[in-house]
């Protein structure tokens, strides 16, 4: 790839086309796995579309420069021909599967090649076996998992046999387990038929365990390029970038600022052995810590102990379907943030659903704020319960962010003044004054999800539910949720968020409720929950690395119940200091 | 689940395996027939043999039973409005006022429930027996362009993702507080924009991936298309077009050459 621009065509007739990409040079390997990351509107998408020609053969617009992929000049060959060169797979799952079976799924590329039947059956059955869908073959696409879908979606490109597969963030919105699933088809594939990978991914973690090089992009043009191991050390430009990075990499960079010292660890193995190394081993175990973490340490004022919502022997299943639900007990304190946690599929979205009456118990009751929610309209329990929808395009739809945010408010009934009032003050809570008058439709992800975000927050509930509220957000919009989030917990708030990040649970939830099968397995304070290990392993979750790391270092003294890397930092130096007294 | 709008059910059966163009070719049939007939016993016979091919052909009775169930109120109320609403004949059974009911209204009645019962029984054949994708394939076979039927196919397989992003889309606005209006249509239809609009972007988004995928899965890349399930005639399939052919012949040479009573005037 050489100097490549791009910019699509203008959205308005007689408009400015929109330049995404400024000057590209870019060299993959034959057989590496590259991971792409940068913020959300950093062109990776954009990028991933020239790699087989849809840009600028489909959508028009402004290209120059050169991508030449397996020999083949995108210029001259269109997205036709350069699909059996290159597979391409989308993010969302739902827009490219579109046939009725699995199997007519990665019939549908192989018809276009104009392969013979029995190639067909040949390689129908290869892509399967590979990303391990044999025995789902004759299922309709629709009744996958998330996790199945991605394969799928990943086996339709594979069976075209091409030399590079382009995966658009091929885990974001899957539960830990179907993260794995994907990831190590994708290594798999990777090793043993020598693809060459380009993944667009978020995830530092993810990165980090199973990429070979990583290119970092910002405002269309590649910034930083080296392996893993390079790219996350250099922890503060990253972060300017908007940029995660692995927990053990920020570890190593808060040590080495704080205490000059050189560490370039990686992986949990390399500190463990890095810190071994310091430390005598310790036999005497410290007090278990009973704080919440830190960024929650202050509690708001008026903590009462009056329960929020309380459930009580809730059942539910869909019409005629199976439990989706059964037996949950629970009860909320008001002025809590509780996290809930547990596979897709574990009933999180439908607990949360009856907290605001989207849901009705099929057995059992709900109490919101010391009401049944039995009687209560999904309007009337609006004022007490906001509820925040994981994907902010299903609910925006007003012609500007200031009618967006004022639409809740005047379905309760307020006056326009009162209406105006609130209006203003969601949009200055949130730093959405300067987009007031500016259509919601247009504006990044990150900001739809704000918009959405002081839309609830314009009805003033009592208490908030999020479902996935960060799901497809880059780093720094999480920060910046997160952040407000916790703000209004402090005003005595209570916060319930459905999520599958658990560095997020461990740094900002003061209690923790891991959801399987309908049932709740655990629910207590955070930092026991995580210490749990055989319980998050039956919901196939796992604690954070750096809680896993204190955990590794127990024999030498450390606390196992650490949830965050300034906590470890403090720990450690605790005992360094002891140590040296 | 509703993750398909599909009646099709999936049994090892003759009737399965026919070739869809075999069922189309009994449809139309069945069709021209019905609708060419107006007396009671030619519904009822077919009604009876349909029923007797879909039980050979081991579609369960809960799917008859829900086709029933469907069936019912529409056949109930032709039965009632029918004969109230086309008094023909002279044999008047009962008068109130304006209101006659007779003879004939009675059976045209009673034809026209079991015509429109018998109808959407012959298209249930083939839509129990024959899943979307074959059906497809049935018609681009019989001269339907391959674009036209992957648009079909495609339409087919999203129903159920718009219902779904409906309900999404509905509960979101719903627990932002958001009621359908009352009062007059336009006052009603008006509440429902913060619905359509959130509705119609996310359905212009997917579509516009779709194009997206369909490119990057070689669609429409120049190369002639072929099928991984090749459609074949089989001999049971030449037996079965055979026999509704002369059953159409004998039919027409009813019907037309010697036209005795099956038309009740």
């Amino acid at each position: 790839m050489e100097d490549l621009h791009y910019a699509y065509p203008p959205l308005t007739p007689g408009g400015e086309p929109i330049p995404v990409l400024k000057g590209v040079d870019l060299r993959v390997q034959k057989g590496e796995f590259l991971a792409l990351m940068g913020p959300t509107g950093a062109g990776k998408t954009t990028l991933c579309l020239t790699l087989n020609g849809i840009l600028p053969h489909l959508v028009g617009g402004t290209f120059r420069g050169q991508v030449v992929v397996a020999g083949m000049d995108t210029r001259d060959h269109g997205p036709g021909e350069m699909s059996r060169q290159v597979g391409l797979v989308f993010q969302d799952p739902e827009s490219q599967l579109f046939n009725m079976t699995v199997e007519d799924e990665i019939a549908f590329g192989l018809e276009s090649l104009g392969l013979s039947p029995s190639e067909m059956e040949e390689r129908i059955a290869w892509a399967l076996e590979v990303v391990r869908l044999t025995v789902l073959r004759k299922r309709h696409p629709l009744q996958l998992s998330g996790g199945q879908k991605k394969r799928l979606a990943i086996a339709t490109v594979l069976a075209m046999r091409p030399q590079v597969l382009v995966l658009d963030e091929p885990v974001t919105g899957l539960d830990p387990l179907g993260r794995h699933e994907v990831l190590s088809v994708i290594e798999k594939l990777k090793r043993e038929e020598e693809v060459t990978v380009v993944m667009v991914e978020q995830d530092a973690e993810a990165v980090m365990a199973w990429a070979d090089h990583v290119v970092i992009m910002e405002q269309g043009q590649p910034v930083l390029e080296g392996s893993p191991r390079q790219v996350f050390s250099r922890v503060e430009a990253l972060h300017d970038w908007g940029l995660a990075v692995p927990q053990m990499s920020e570890l190593a960079h808060l040590f080495n600022r704080r205490q000059g010292t050189t560490f370039h660890f990686a992986t949990e193995d390399e500190a463990c052995s890095a810190f071994a190394g310091e430390l005598q081993p310790n036999t005497q175990y410290p007090i278990p810590n009973t704080q919440p973490p830190t960024s929650n340490l202050q509690l708001p004022i008026s903590f009462e102990h009056s329960p929020a919502i309380q459930v009580k022997d809730l059942s539910y299943r869909y019409n005629d379907g199976p439990a989706v639900l059964t037996e949950v007990n629970l009860s909320v304190e008001a002025g809590d943030f509780l996290a809930i946690v547990g596979q897709n599929g574990s009933g999180k979205t439908t607990l949360v659903k009856h907290f605001n009456g989207l849901l009705r118990p099929t057995r059992g009751r709900v109490l919101v704020l010391g009401q049944d929610t039995a009687g209560q309209s999904v309007g009337q329990l609006a004022r007490k319960v906001g509820y925040l929808f994981q994907n902010p395009d299903h609910q925006i739809f007003a012609p500007t962010v200031w009618e967006e945010v004022a639409f809740g408010p005047r379905n309760l009934g307020f006056s326009e003044r009162e209406v105006a009032d609130r209006t203003t003050e969601a949009l200055a809570l949130f730093g959405l004054e300067d987009q007031a008058d500016t259509p919601p439709a247009v504006l990044g992800y990150g900001l739809r999800r704000q918009v959405t975000l002081a839309a609830v927050w314009a009805m003033r509930p009592q208490i908030l539910v999020l479902d996935e509220p960060t799901a497809g957000l880059d780093w720094r919009s999480t920060r910046t949720l997160m952040e407000e989030v916790t703000n209004l917990n402090r005003q005595g708030h209570t916060i319930i968020l459905v999520t599958h990040d658990m560095k997020l649970v461990a740094e900002f939830a003061r209690h923790v409720l891991i959801l399987n099968e309908g049932h709740i397995l655990t629910c207590g304070p955070t930092r026991q929950v995580f210490q749990q290990e055989t319980i998050l392993r039956q919901a196939f979750l796992a604690s954070p690395p750096i809680t896993a790391l204190a955990r590794r270092m127990r024999p030498y003294g450390l606390r196992d119940d650490i949830l965050t890397v300034d906590e470890f930092y403090r720990e450690y130096g605790g005992l360094v200091w002891r140590d040296e007294k | 689940m509703s993750f398909a709008f599909d009646l099709y059910v999936d049994r090892p059966s003759w009737l399965h395996r026919l070739d869809p163009r075999t069922k189309l070719a009994f449809v139309v049939f069945s069709s021209v027939l019905l609708l060419s007939s107006s007396h009671p016993l030619v519904p009822a016979v077919f009604l009876l043999g349909v029923h007797g091919i879909l039980w050979s052909g081991k579609v369960p009775a809960s799917r008859l039973r829900w086709a029933w169930q469907r069936m019912w109120p529409i056949t109930a109320l032709i039965l009632v409005l029918w004969p109230v609403f086309y008094p023909q004949g002279d044999e008047v059974l009962w008068q109130v006022w304006r209101i006659r009911i007779t003879t004939q209204g009675l059976w045209q009645g009673l034809g026209t429930a079991l015509r429109v019962d018998a109808l959407a029984f012959v298209f249930l054949v083939l839509l129990f027996s024959t899943d979307q994708t074959r059906l497809v394939r049935g018609l681009v076979k019989l001269g339907l362009p391959y674009e036209w039927g992957l648009t079909l196919a495609i339409a087919l397989r999203y129903l159920p993702t718009l219902y779904g992003i409906y309900t999404t889309v509905s509960e979101a606005q719903q627990a932002r507080g958001w009621v359908v209006g009352e009062g007059n249509f336009v006052r009603r239809i008006k509440s429902y924009l913060p619905i359509l609009v959130s509705i119609i972007v996310t359905a212009l988004r997917l579509a516009d991936n779709l194009s997206l995928a369909l490119a990057a899965r070689g669609f429409q890349s120049g190369t002639k298309r072929t099928y991984l399930r090749e459609l074949k005639l089989s001999p049971a399939d030449n037996i079965c077009l055979l026999l509704l052919a002369a059953s159409l012949i004998a039919f027409l040479l009813v019907r037309f050459q010697y036209s005795p009573g099956i038309h009740l005037r």
